[in-house]
């Protein structure tokens, strides 16, 4: 039996968005426990996790965000197949390898079946790289990876049983990528297979930078020269410390820059469209396209 | 005698953009040094500074960008002005308070009458580095841009810049934290310009980074005004590790946002000139444009 979990902190968010995906995914005796969270999202996945350790027949718990929309109608069948090997300890839909911290997204990502459906500027979709294969670019492809993003993950009954988020590192940041890493120290294997889904969510990734920041430094702390664990920054603490700085301090400015630049550029096409249809043929025009 | 220096490597900005703002701006007795890039720019503006200093009526000397045209023929009673404090070492149009490093725009900037012109999106031109809110007017600063700068004859004999800082950012900066570690001051002060450049803050971001943390070697522990950072280098690096990646995915969101927004734009362009009704009046338009060139060339 695959068994699907939610932590839910917005119930609108959750009908809108998870629900839809565990119904189009679910098979007929999946089980589906989605519950208010309890807590920080370690604490919450927590929850879930003790009391799916407790099901008969459990094949695999999926934790899905409430966010998130299952779009894979064999969603259930790629889950099994990837944990037919036993040694697979959680299976995802994006994945990275050489990683080095929570921004996995910095690291060589492997796989990236998702879109990102926003709803601000009248809404719409952003699809990454392996969303369509078709489209996918030659580094795309399944398998081992070193992390995953949490927003969906199928934990396998021995993960279930064995591995639990690590409540001490905050509030949400970083969760995954420390039970992936989990996973692996205790010699399992974290993959990625060929399942997809709808990530319903702000275009901004950081809301609250400061509270990802303190958690980028204690995940970061917590597995410093560990084996498996993240791949090391080269230099001295001191040359990082000067690269980061550096480096920092040209990402904020292009941060603030962009926004600059997006009003020029709205702008030189507002003007565009403004003359389009103020000119005369257009004006003329007008009764062929109100027919 | 107020002296005006411009470091050349490429005579066109000069002609189109520096060039007539010297024609406003200069006095019947001004000093032009017209140099070539002699490579960096800290170099080039030294061999302006040793010319300028063998001047015994030197007043000020002002460094110009090629691209910074000077838009007000009163521009040498501003200059007086911003000098007339005998501690003033340099005085710029655009500055900053809280500077730690090279992104002196991370800082509290103050703003004179500056404007930024630039050649994408149609062309046009806004408030300089209206993108930071900057304080308008002038003051004390700790730091001013080097796209115009006006040195006092004290900063012109006993200051130059350090060409050791190879990659060609923060020769302003350091000039700057130079003129303060001895003392003087440097101000914003009322001195209008129009900058001409591209959309790009950094145009070369690899160089930047290496200038940042040379620029910051340099100055460790001893920046004018800055307590020196208690924290061991560990700590540091974590905090800056962290810092950098968010600021990244920052500026990832900007790019997407910005993404979202031309995209329902250029959807609705497409729709609008796809259109039948658009593509049968295309001859009225095509018409029309002749019509409308034919006409300004008369005019010309």
């Amino acid at each position: 039996m695959i068994a699907f979990a939610c932590s839910i902190t917005k119930p609108d968010v959750y009908e809108r968005c998870a629900e839809p995906g565990i119904r189009r995914a679910a098979e007929r005796d999946s089980r589906v426990h989605a519950v208010p969270a309890v807590g920080s999202i370690f604490k919450s996945y927590n929850a879930l996790l003790d009391a799916a350790a407790g099901w008969d027949g459990l094949e695999a718990l999926v934790l899905v965000h409430q966010d998130a929309e299952i779009v894979s109608p064999d969603f259930c069948t790629k889950v099994r197949e990837a944990l037919a090997d036993p040694d697979v300890g959680v299976v995802g839909c994006v994945g990275a390898i050489g990683v080095r911290s929570i921004a996995w997204w910095e690291a060589s990502v492997t796989l990236a079946s998702f879109v990102n459906r926003y709803e601000e500027h009248g809404g719409g979709d952003l699809a990454s790289f392996s969303w369509d294969w078709d489209d996918a670019p030659p580094y795309a492809r399944t398998g081992e990876v070193e992390t995953l993003d949490g927003f969906l993950m199928a934990l396998s009954p021995w993960a279930v049983e064995n591995v639990r988020f690590d409540e001490g590192l905050g509030e949400f940041h970083g969760y995954d990528l420390d039970f992936c890493l989990q996973v692996r120290a205790a010699g399992r294997k974290v993959v990625t297979t060929d399942v997809r889904a709808i990530h319903h969510r702000p275009l901004e990734m950081l809301p609250d930078p400061e509270q990802w920041a303190v958690a980028h430094v204690a995940v970061a702390e917590k597995w410093e020269g560990r084996t498996p664990g993240l791949e090391p920054w080269p230099g001295s603490w001191e040359e990082r410390a000067r690269k980061a700085e550096a480096e920092r301090d040209r990402a904020l400015g292009k941060a603030r820059w962009h926004e600059l630049e997006a009003d020029l550029r709205v702008t030189e096409l507002e003007r565009a469209l403004a003359e389009t249809t103020g000119s005369i043929s257009w004006r003329i025009t007008a009764p062929l396209r109100r027919h | 005698m107020i002296a005006f220096g411009v470091s050349i490597i490429d005579s066109e900005p000069y002609g189109r953009f520096s060039g007539p703002g010297l024609s406003r701006a200069a006095e019947p007795g001004s000093e032009l040094y017209v140099f070539g890039s002699v490579g960096l720019t800290s170099r080039t503006y030294n061999l302006i500074l040793d010319a300028a200093a063998k001047r015994d009526d030197l007043e000020a000397l002002v460094l110009l960008d090629a691209y910074t045209e000077i838009t007000d023929p009163g521009f040498c009673a501003k200059v007086r002005a911003a000098l007339s404090d005998p501690d003033v070492g340099v005085a710029g149009c655009v500055g900053a308070r809280g500077v730690r490093s090279l992104a002196w725009w991370r800082g509290s900037l103050v703003s004179g009458p500056v404007r930024h012109h630039y050649h994408e999106h149609g062309e046009g031109e806004f408030p300089g580095y209206s993108w930071t809110r900057p304080e308008p007017g002038g003051g004390e600063v700790d730091v001013v841009d080097g796209l115009l700068m006006v040195l006092s004859p004290w900063a012109v004999r006993n200051v130059r810049f350090d060409d050791s800082l190879v990659h060609g950012y923060g020769f302003d900066v350091d000039f700057c934290l130079q003129v303060r570690d001895a003392g003087r001051k440097v101000m914003v002060a009322d001195l209008p310009a129009t900058f001409y450049d591209n959309l790009d803050l950094i145009q070369k971001p690899e160089l930047w980074v290496e200038a940042h943390q040379q620029l910051a070697r340099k100055w460790e522990g001893r920046w004018p005004g800055a307590e020196p950072d208690a924290r061991d280098w560990k700590e540091r690096a974590r905090q800056a590790e962290a810092e950098r990646e968010a600021a990244r995915a920052r500026a990832f969101s900007r790019e997407l946002t910005v993404d979202a927004r031309v995209q329902g734009l250029e959807e609705a362009m497409e729709e609008a000139t796809g259109s039948l009704s658009w593509r049968l009046t295309e001859p009225l338009r095509r018409a029309n444009k002749l019509r409308a060139e034919r006409a300004a060339r008369r005019r010309s």
